[in-house]
């Protein structure tokens, strides 16, 4: 063969960071969801438009005072923003393959995406409403929702990463896999700022 | 410009052992089950696009079905309630299992050909988007089947769908089967997207991208954020009358709204229209180029347009509510937006025409459809600006007349460069020609069809035929021009015909295809036909936007890849520089379980709020098993071990 080649055969087989594909596909899948997210908040408004009060007053047990309770919200919210840090000390501690850190860091980050879920359990029953009762409660119902399915995903993965390093150890792909998984959780963290200050403060402050 | 049949030798094997060696590695396991666990963008591509065809023709045959029962005035061939069926059917077939995945299934097979990669990135991901449609398809046509197919037209609004004047399970048959065709597009859209960003060949920057990749790129970000929308609103609309949980999104009486269904779900709709229009814009550039042998004129004008057409197509979503209560300024601001789109697709018109006028145009059967593409498209388009205009719409809204405008735009716009394709790629597919004059005729019969079952309904419109009624009386005067229509349609199934008589006979024995039969410029003509499972033996780099047209063999081609493992090369995302190699995930059952897992949830959800949290515990079981029993990796450290040295360039070598 009398043509030049370009050997590749010297690149790394695998890399950790944002060049990966997975990394793409992850921000892709990502942006899937936030738009969806944006979706709910549009009918949010949407919805809001229909109504005098927002959150509706409840005649029917004098319950005037409908909205949301902030108590179990605010911790949970709290929670989740805390809970980056510890997945941060992991995603670093992926950049070294430091398997001990790797595996007590995932172990403790399912343990809080268990507290995060029940903790949301108990945000919906501070609603004043059940799902059924008007487009307010529905909307809410599936904002708290979506979110709680993230939540279980995000702890379901973390879960899954965590068998696979205490019972097979830690390579780079796989520390790339924890490290992609770490910035699924950070947008499950983040994107419940404003859609907690949008059900739990919007109807006090807007 | 010397151009060549044969496949080009430096990325072909040195030799058949060799060839072997790399085939065995990435051919699937042999049987059946091999082939249900097959990963390869090839067999992927090509059941979307054979899968999608039938369900075409089947949606074709209810078209016919509705054509005879308008044929006349006040016929009996359907009765009203298998016609509200037949229409909702035929719509949603249309375009949820037939437009959208078609299009999907040419970019999955023929992107990683085009940019010169082996496989499509996240090849699991791949193969279950495949299974999510095909379930899809099968719980609307099984719902069909035991008269439970959908009725509330393929848009549903609300109130109709709604629980009150839809009882039954037709609606969420069709609400639930929306999500599962749009798991489907999702997918799909992200592995093209990661092919093209992260798998193409060295010195493939984003100027040398073919159009078709561009097309089909714009396209995969367009499904990212309109296909959310309809998710979100069938959703609703699934939870509103899903017994026991009874939500109230639509319900007026609720605080709910109605007119929030339409929005969100033309949010979504309208960019539908062109996620199936700009990857046609694709194959028709493809051709163009080809057929008249010189390079596109104006290529960064037409990637421009094709993003100029996305973002606008973003902003017309109120223009298919015209005739509902929207403030004034809404009006205007949509109807400007419907008008400009005008703008970016009327470029691109004018780009091929003058590609055909500079070059020397061959007028083989590819390019015929695409001639027939450009006047249809450029009548259904005129039509389109026509109902931009607010006070024009509200005369013509809910008429035969939007009917005959979609049908140009979509049947014109989209079908007709899909036959193009057919006969354009069919060689690549399957290493056979398909035939000439058969094709001549296949193009004639359908621009003649089409032409005589469309032009009318503008004129019916006119005169005031709305949609979706079962039948008219004698006294309204349409009945000529509905029997013309319906004869039209008859020349439509004719030419159908046709065509899969052309598929059958080339496949059994049409003329074998050489690598390179129309000398075309992109990659995917640079390998043999039909192509190796491992695409290139050695993958091919880059340095122009027609690379088999200057001097393919003299190019540096890329050697290294591993041959145990399959291995693909990572390139920067602007230049395409070689980056890193990656692994790619072995064929696996796992995609095909998760996918009856999630067909199964959305089945039973019809019924029963509980098949939610059923489902995904059964999805995740299945995506565990789909990860751990993944690719081994080879090198599992037990303990810290420093990062590995990385980053070494690749070495050029010059030639001998």
């Amino acid at each position: 063969m009398n043509t030049a080649v370009i050997d590749v055969s010297r690149l790394p087989p695998a890399v950790e960071d944002h060049t990966s594909p997975i990394w793409w596909g992850n921000l892709l899948l990502l942006f899937i969801e936030t738009t969806m997210f944006a979706l709910l908040v549009g009918s949010y408004f949407y919805l809001r438009m229909n109504f005098t009060n927002w959150p509706p007053v409840r005649s029917d047990v004098s319950l005037y005072q409908t909205d949301p309770d902030l108590g179990f919200a605010t911790a949970n919210l709290l929670v989740l923003i805390a809970s980056c840090v510890p997945m941060f000390i992991v995603d670093r501690a992926c950049l070294r393959l430091d398997l001990r850190s790797v595996r007590f860091g995932m172990a403790a980050m399912v343990l809080i995406g268990l507290v995060t879920i029940a903790l949301r359990f108990f945000e919906f029953s501070g609603l004043k409403f059940r799902w059924d009762d008007n487009a307010y409660s529905a909307i809410v119902w599936t904002i708290l929702g979506m979110h709680l399915l993230h939540l279980i995903t995000g702890t379901a993965e973390n879960l899954l990463m965590t068998l696979w390093v205490w019972f097979k150890g830690l390579d780079i792909r796989h520390a790339r896999d924890v490290r992609v998984g770490a910035v699924y959780w950070y947008w499950i963290a983040l994107v419940w700022i404003p859609l907690y200050a949008l059900v739990y403060l919007g109807p006090r402050w807007l | 410009m010397n151009v060549s049949h044969a496949p080009i030798a430096s990325l072909s094997a040195p030799n058949e052992q060799a060839e072997r060696a790399l085939a065995a590695l990435w051919t699937r396991p042999p049987g059946l089950l091999g082939w249900l666990c097959s990963t390869n963008h090839k067999d992927i591509g090509r059941r979307y696009v054979v899968t999608a065809f039938i369900f075409f023709g089947m949606a074709g045959l209810l078209a016919a079905a509705m054509r005879i029962q308008l044929a006349f005035p006040e016929n009996h061939f359907l009765g009203p309630d298998l016609y509200n069926q037949f229409f909702t059917v035929h719509g949603t077939t249309m375009m949820f299992l037939f437009a959208v995945p078609i299009m999907e299934g040419f970019a999955l097979y023929f992107v990683p050909l085009m940019v010169g990669t082996r496989n499509a990135a996240f090849p699991r991901l791949n193969a279950f988007g495949y299974y999510a449609y095909l379930g899809g398809g099968l719980l609307l046509w099984g719902g069909f089947l035991v008269n439970a197919g959908a009725d509330a037209g393929w848009f549903a609004y609300t109130p109709l769908s709604g629980p009150d004047f839809s009882p039954g399970h037709r609606v969420d048959i069709w609400a639930d089967m929306i999500t599962l065709t749009e798991i489907s597009a999702l997918s799909g859209a992200v592995v093209v997207l990661a092919t093209v960003f992260k798998q193409r060949a060295p010195g493939m920057s984003l100027n040398r991208i073919p159009l078709f990749v561009w097309a089909q790129v714009v396209t995969s970000f367009m499904i990212i954020f309109a296909m959310p929308a309809v998710m979100v609103v069938t959703a609703f609309l699934a939870m509103d009358r899903l017994a026991h949980v009874n939500t109230h999104f639509f319900n007026p009486a609720e605080g709910g709204d109605a007119l929030l269904y339409q929005h969100l779900f033309w949010f979504f709709g309208h960019p539908e229209v062109y996620i199936i229009f700009i990857p046609a814009t694709g194959m028709v550039s493809m051709i163009v180029e080809t057929f008249s042998g010189r390079r596109l004129f104006g290529y960064p004008v037409m990637v421009l347009s094709l993003i100029a057409t996305a973002f606008i197509g973003f902003g017309l979503w109120v223009h298919h509510m015209f005739a509902t209560p929207i403030p004034l300024l809404g009006r205007s601001f949509f109807s400007a937006a419907s008008m400009m789109i005008a703008i970016p697709s009327g470029i691109q018109i004018f780009c091929w025409i003058v590609t055909l006028w500079t070059g020397r145009p061959r007028l083989r059967v590819p390019l015929l459809f695409v001639c027939g593409f450009i006047l249809l498209f450029v009548l259904g388009g005129l039509t389109g600006v026509m109902l931009a205009s607010v006070p024009l719409d509200l005369q013509m809204h809910d008429t035969y007349f939007v009917v005959a405008h979609f049908h140009y735009v979509l049947i014109g716009g989209a079908v007709f460069p899909l036959f193009g394709a057919f006969y354009y790629w069919f060689p690549k597919w399957t290493g056979r020609m398909l035939n000439d004059s058969l094709g001549k005729w296949n193009f004639w019969t359908l621009f003649l069809g089409f032409n005589l079952t469309f032009f009318p309904m503008h004129i019916l419109g006119l005169h005031g035929m709305t949609r979706r009624i079962y039948t008219y009386v004698a006294e309204t005067g349409w009945g000529d021009l509905n029997l013309l229509a319906t004869v039209g349609a008859g020349i439509i199934a004719l030419s159908v015909l046709l065509f899969i008589v052309n598929a059958v006979t080339a496949l059994r024995d049409g003329i074998f295809a050489v690598a390179n039969p129309w000398l075309a410029p992109s990659l995917e003509w640079s390998t043999n036909s039909p192509p190796p499972a491992y695409n290139f033996y050695n993958l091919p780099s880059v340095s122009d936007a027609e690379p088999l047209w200057h001097s393919p063999e003299q190019k540096p081609v890329v050697v290294g890849l591993s041959t145990e493992k399959r291995e693909v090369l990572n390139t920067t995302i602007m230049d395409a520089v070689p980056e890193h190699r990656y692994e790619l995930a072995t064929d696996s059952i796992w995609p095909l379980a998760l996918g009856i897992v999630v067909t199964l949830t959305m089945t039973f959800v019809v019924f029963t709020p509980w098949a939610v949290p059923w489902g995904m515990f059964f999805s995740l079981l299945v995506l565990y098993a789909w990860f751990w029993r993944g690719n081994e990796p080879k090198f599992i450290v037990e303990a810290a071990k420093p990062k590995p040295q990385v980053a070494a360039q690749p070495t050029l070598v010059a030639p001998a």
